[in-house]
């Protein structure tokens, strides 16, 4: 076996092969919950997974890798200062998560990497395998994968990427720790026939001609790079934020976080970390009380700049947005990805008068 | 590990949220995809305040008063304190001389053991719910007309509305998934007429604004009404409802032309809010503590929901604590019983005798403020308080401070040290919502499962424990065995509760487990108009300005919870009033200026802040953390008919600090 081979396993053996990697590692897979809510958790037997779960609202390569909470260190102030480590790297596998969702975990890798290595994400995204699960037709009316060149499907970034041929999976390995976290199984896996490959591609064209959203992020990147978005937009989008920050929370490439010490009695303090916000006014409002993005519009703008100006295009190698959907069904409003591309789109010819003209700036 | 839902207690949408207990604490949380209110989406409340119902300073331990100061103490100690001083005051001066009040926050379990245990044990009839100092206008108003004390809809319905009239509420800020849905409605073509003295965030949304003076909702909306009326705009079959021509009699002495002087609002403008509304059906009316904490507020809710049913519409009233229907459903209300029969109606009487094996008497005993103000006169000798920082949601905080100091004793159960709670001789520590199982009622009427994910902190214990806890104990001092029994099994009491109020018969923690919970039916319902006559108007010209109190979207009740939220607080630093700025000007106000707003009540002090959405000659205030708020300036004046203080459109006068 080596990275780029194509396998088979078959599901007759699936639960098998998910047990014996659970040997070593902890499997953390789609569960059912109550009345069909699905969420990624660590599952007791392979048999808890639901292959067939469509698709999440919380992001797991974020909940495993980046928690929503996550204690960092703890100190103690009596008898001078100590501070001992809580950061938590389980060994674990991330089966069943989706190609928009391991894209969103290479951006953020990526960004917690680099130019200073964050430890706690380092440590347990080292210690994580990702078994993706391609889209044999987009799970939810919400995705546009497709559009940000983040799936249904991955030819590179996925450790190991499974395919639903039926009564078998394709098994493709895409990098080292895929490898090293097949071998246990290993012997369940045989070669791929040309015919599996071919089913594999016409799943392929299939699942590209199904997808429900689109969005033509590309123009919304030169509009708002150039700066041309006039502020009005900005602002008539703001009116309708309802603050809740969803869009970031669920969103599996936004890294914020802000950092609180929980008392523990004795001068013992817990240092943690949780989700922030860039679309909380607190986010950026300056001890003087001066916020330079006091009103909903500049927030709004402030999320799209991150999301899609070539600034952050060229630092962090593509823009800020895997398409997985998660803020069309989260937001409260409609300041979803698609809807705020398309309302920029609408207003640069609603503010260009004229070929000739050029955009309105900051009315 | 994410195992079971529970229901955010944040707010009356209820939306169904999965929390990680992790670190002693929560690791994880995400909403319910499948869940008919959440449909995948929080408000910034429910995304943040989880955390705040088990930060560090949580009570975890009861707590005695003893030489002057709460000393921690064992549950046995903190009961037996109690049972004494309950015993002493009921031997002394009668059941009549202990008062009960509850909250809208605790389950429905909970509401109802409380009544039962009032009533039942302890056999005094002042027992209430702080819907008395927020929307108890609404359960009487609506009793009389529509016949359902709650939302006639669900909120999946807004979004089928042809128009919305939304009254007295910032409820893009307060009740996220009504505003969500209430955008939705408008993309596909509702048309919303708003009135609020001040312009909110709802104005996006608005066809028309209305932007009457504070106090005056009744003057307009006896216009609209017979504007409805005169032009003959109702619905096919109106004439024929119980109740058409007293309502046309009641509101002869309309005059239109004096609008601008009596309501600032134009004649045109309600003629148009009557043509868009009629127009446009499906019509949904609703309004918020805008209008239920107004003078004269069952008078308004009657007017609206007379809009509402002249136009074959519905109502949604928008209460905003997780389980204010419920808590009502329950009736925790000194003047009607589980399941809204009245205490004058013996046949309800009779009914609760014999489930509850105990004597009613046709007595509606004192309301919440009437209770407060018992403290202070000396008629009430023992206040038990169950989850309600009343030191602050009561009116005028200094009173009514001085109030509970004076009783001879109170016992007060809540998560945190409130500032009731430091006036109490007993403090129960009492387990957020995380940490128990029962059931909230939420606007929609929809009665949903509340299941414990963490443990209750320290020795915490659920109210229901309590109230069971303490029924064992003697507290009255006679001799004769006590029939009452209470349950601190939630499922047990719900199995009570649905066997005796028809509203819950189909409610029980089995089909809550299989679904989600459904709203409450309404069949049976026989609406009916109800007369509106106008209100004596009342100027005060040493107190030239009027009050607009408000809350902001990540503000709860009184702050105990958002102010141990640092994201909640955060977005809120500094408590400020807002003018007009040609009000500013005339004043001579500076944004920044320090000014003190007085009523004949109170007074409070916070710097200025310029805003175009005030009107001229009006001051807001909105709430902040730790009592600022405008409850400080309100009066002990209630309206006459439901007992709600007057907290909203209240003179005032403004001054510099300095002077
Ligand atoms: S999810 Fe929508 S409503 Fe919530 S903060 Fe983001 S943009 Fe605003
Ligand atoms: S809308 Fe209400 S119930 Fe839903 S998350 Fe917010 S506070 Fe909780």
């Amino acid at each position: 076996m080596k990275v780029g081979d194509k396998l088979i396993l078959k599901k007759t053996s699936v639960p098998m092969f998910f047990a014996s990697l659970a040997s070593e590692m902890r499997i953390v897979a789609p569960k059912k919950r109550f009345a069909g809510d699905v969420v990624f958790d660590v599952v007791e037997s392979p048999k808890e997974i639901a292959w067939d779960y469509g698709h999440d609202v919380y992001p797991p390569g974020k909940r495993f890798l980046f928690p929503h909470y996550e204690d960092m260190f703890s100190y103690r102030t009596d008898g001078g200062i100590k501070i001992e480590s809580l950061a938590e790297a389980p060994k674990q596998a991330i089966v069943g998560i989706r190609s928009c969702d391991v894209s969103a975990v290479r951006f953020q890798e990526k960004f917690f990497g680099e130019p200073i290595e964050d430890p706690l994400y380092a440590a347990r995204s080292k210690n994580a395998v990702l078994f993706s699960l391609v889209c044999n037709k987009p799970p939810r009316k919400e995705c546009f994968c497709i559009c940000c060149d983040a799936g249904p499907y991955l030819d590179k970034g996925f450790d190991v990427q499974l395919t639903d041929l039926g009564d078998r999976f394709l098994y493709e390995i895409g990098s080292e720790k895929g490898l090293s976290a097949s071998s246990e199984g290993g012997y369940m896996l045989e070669p791929a026939r040309p015919e599996d490959i071919a089913e594999r591609k016409q799943i392929e064209l299939q699942a590209d001609s199904l997808f429900q959203t689109a969005s033509f992020i590309a123009k919304a990147i030169t509009y708002i790079t150039s700066d041309d978005v006039p502020d009005q937009v900005w602002e008539e989008l703001g009116s309708t934020c309802f603050r809740c920050a969803a869009c970031t929370n669920l969103c599996p490439v936004c890294t914020c976080y802000t950092v609180e010490d929980r008392p523990e009695g004795n001068g013992c303090f817990t240092r943690f970390r949780s989700w922030d916000s860039c679309q909380y006014a607190g986010f950026t409002r300056e001890a003087s009380g001066h916020n330079p993005r006091p009103t909903f519009g500049s927030r709004v703008k402030r999320r799209f700049y991150h999301k899609a100006s070539y600034q952050y295009i060229t630092r962090d190698g593509t823009h800020g947005c895997v398409g997985c959907g998660r803020c069309v069904s989260a937001c409260l409003t409609k300041l979803d990805l698609p809807s705020v591309v398309k309302r920029i789109r609408r207003a640069m010819h609603e503010y260009i008068k004229s070929p000739h003209e050029p955009a309105v700036r900051k009315l | 590990m994410i195992d079971r839902p529970t229901i955010c207690g944040f707010c009356s949408c209820g939306c169904a949220l999965y929390v990680e207990p992790k670190y002693g604490g929560i690791g994880a949380l995400c909403p319910s995809t499948t869940h008919p209110v959440s449909t995948g989406r929080l408000c910034i409340k429910g995304w943040n305040a989880i955390p705040s119902l088990i930060r560090a300073d949580r009570l975890r331990t009861p707590l005695v008063r003893k030489s002057g100061s709460l000393e921690p103490t064992s549950w046995e100690e903190a009961f037996s304190t109690t049972a004494e001083a309950l015993r002493r005051a009921i031997s002394e001066s009668g059941p009549k001389a202990v008062g009960v009040i509850g909250s809208a926050k605790i389950t429905n379990e909970e509401c109802y053991s409380l009544v039962k245990f009032a009533r039942g044990v302890l056999g005094t009839p002042n027992i209430d719910g702080p819907c008395r100092f927020y929307d108890a206008s609404m359960v009487r108003g609506l009793l009389e007309t529509t016949g359902i004390p709650a939302s006639q809809i669900d909120l999946n319905s807004l979004q089928q509305a042809g128009s919305m009239l939304i009254v007295g509420a910032n409820v893009m800020e307060q009740l996220a998934h009504v505003g969500s849905r209430i955008q939705d409605a408008v993309e596909s073509g509702c048309k919303v007429v708003a009135a609020d003295p001040r312009v909110s965030r709802l104005a996006p949304q608005a066809t028309l604004f209305l932007h009457p003076h504070p106090g005056t909702d009744i003057v307009w909306i006896r216009a609209l009404l017979r504007t409805i009326l005169d032009r003959k705009l109702y619905a096919e079959g109106a004439p024929e409802m119980p109740g058409f021509e007293e309502l046309r009699t009641s509101l002869e002495d309309v005059v239109m032309d004096l609008l601008p002087k009596t309501a600032g609002v134009e004649p045109s403008a309600v003629i148009e809010a009557a043509s868009l509304l009629a127009k446009n059906p499906p019509v949904i009316v609703m309004f918020g503590l805008g209008v239920l904490q107004q003078a004269g507020s069952t008078k308004i809710v009657r007017a609206l929901a007379d809009v509402a049913i002249l136009l074959g519409g519905s109502v949604m009233p928008l209460r905003g604590q997780n389980n204010a229907q419920g808590a009502s459903d329950m009736g925790l209300a000194h003047d009607y019983l589980p399941g809204y029969g009245s205490i004058f109606d013996a046949a309800a009487r009779q009914k609760w005798e014999s489930v509850w094996r105990c004597e009613i008497g046709a007595d509606p005993g004192l309301n919440a403020v009437e209770m407060i103000k018992g403290c202070a006169n000396g008629e009430i000798k023992a206040l038990m308080v169950f989850g309600e920082n009343v030191a602050l949601s009561a009116p005028s905080t200094e009173y009514t401070i001085a109030a509970l100091e004076k009783v001879g004793f109170l016992a007060v159960s809540d998560l945190y040290l409130t500032e009731t709670a430091r006036l109490a001789n007993v403090v129960f520590p009492a387990c957020s919502f995380l940490e128990k199982d029962g059931t909230f009622t939420n606007i929609e009427r929809r009665v949903q499962r509340v299941r414990k994910v963490l443990d209750p902190l320290g020795n915490s214990k659920s109210d229901l424990e309590i109230i069971a806890g303490l029924s064992t104990l003697d507290l009255t001092g006679s001799s004769a065995k006590r029939k009452v029994e209470l349950s601190n099994d939630p499922d047990q009491v719900m199995a009570e509760v649905a066997a005796n109020v028809p509203h819950y018969e189909k409610v029980s923690y089995q089909a809550l487990d299989q679904a989600w919970g459904d709203p409450w039916s309404t069949n049976g319902a026989k609406p009916r108009l109800a007369p509106v006559s106008d209100r004596a108007a009342h100027e005060d010209t040493e107190y030239p300005m009027r009050l607009i109190a408000s809350r902001i979207n990540f503000h709860m009740q009184t702050g105990t919870m958002a102010a141990r939220s640092p994201t909640l607080a955060r977005e809120y630093p500094e408590a400020v009033v807002e003018l007009n700025e040609a009000d500013a000007e005339r004043l001579k106000l500076r944004p920044g200026t320090v000014v003190k707003v007085s009523s004949r009540f109170g007074n409070l002090t916070r710097p200025v802040a310029l805003s175009d959405a005030v009107p001229e000659g009006c001051v807001h205030v909105p709430h902040f953390f730790g009592g600022d708020s405008a409850n400080m300036l309100a009066p002990f004046d209630c309206d006459a008919e439901s007992g709600v203080p007057v907290y909203k459109g209240l003179h005032c006068v403004i001054q510099k600090a300095s002077d």
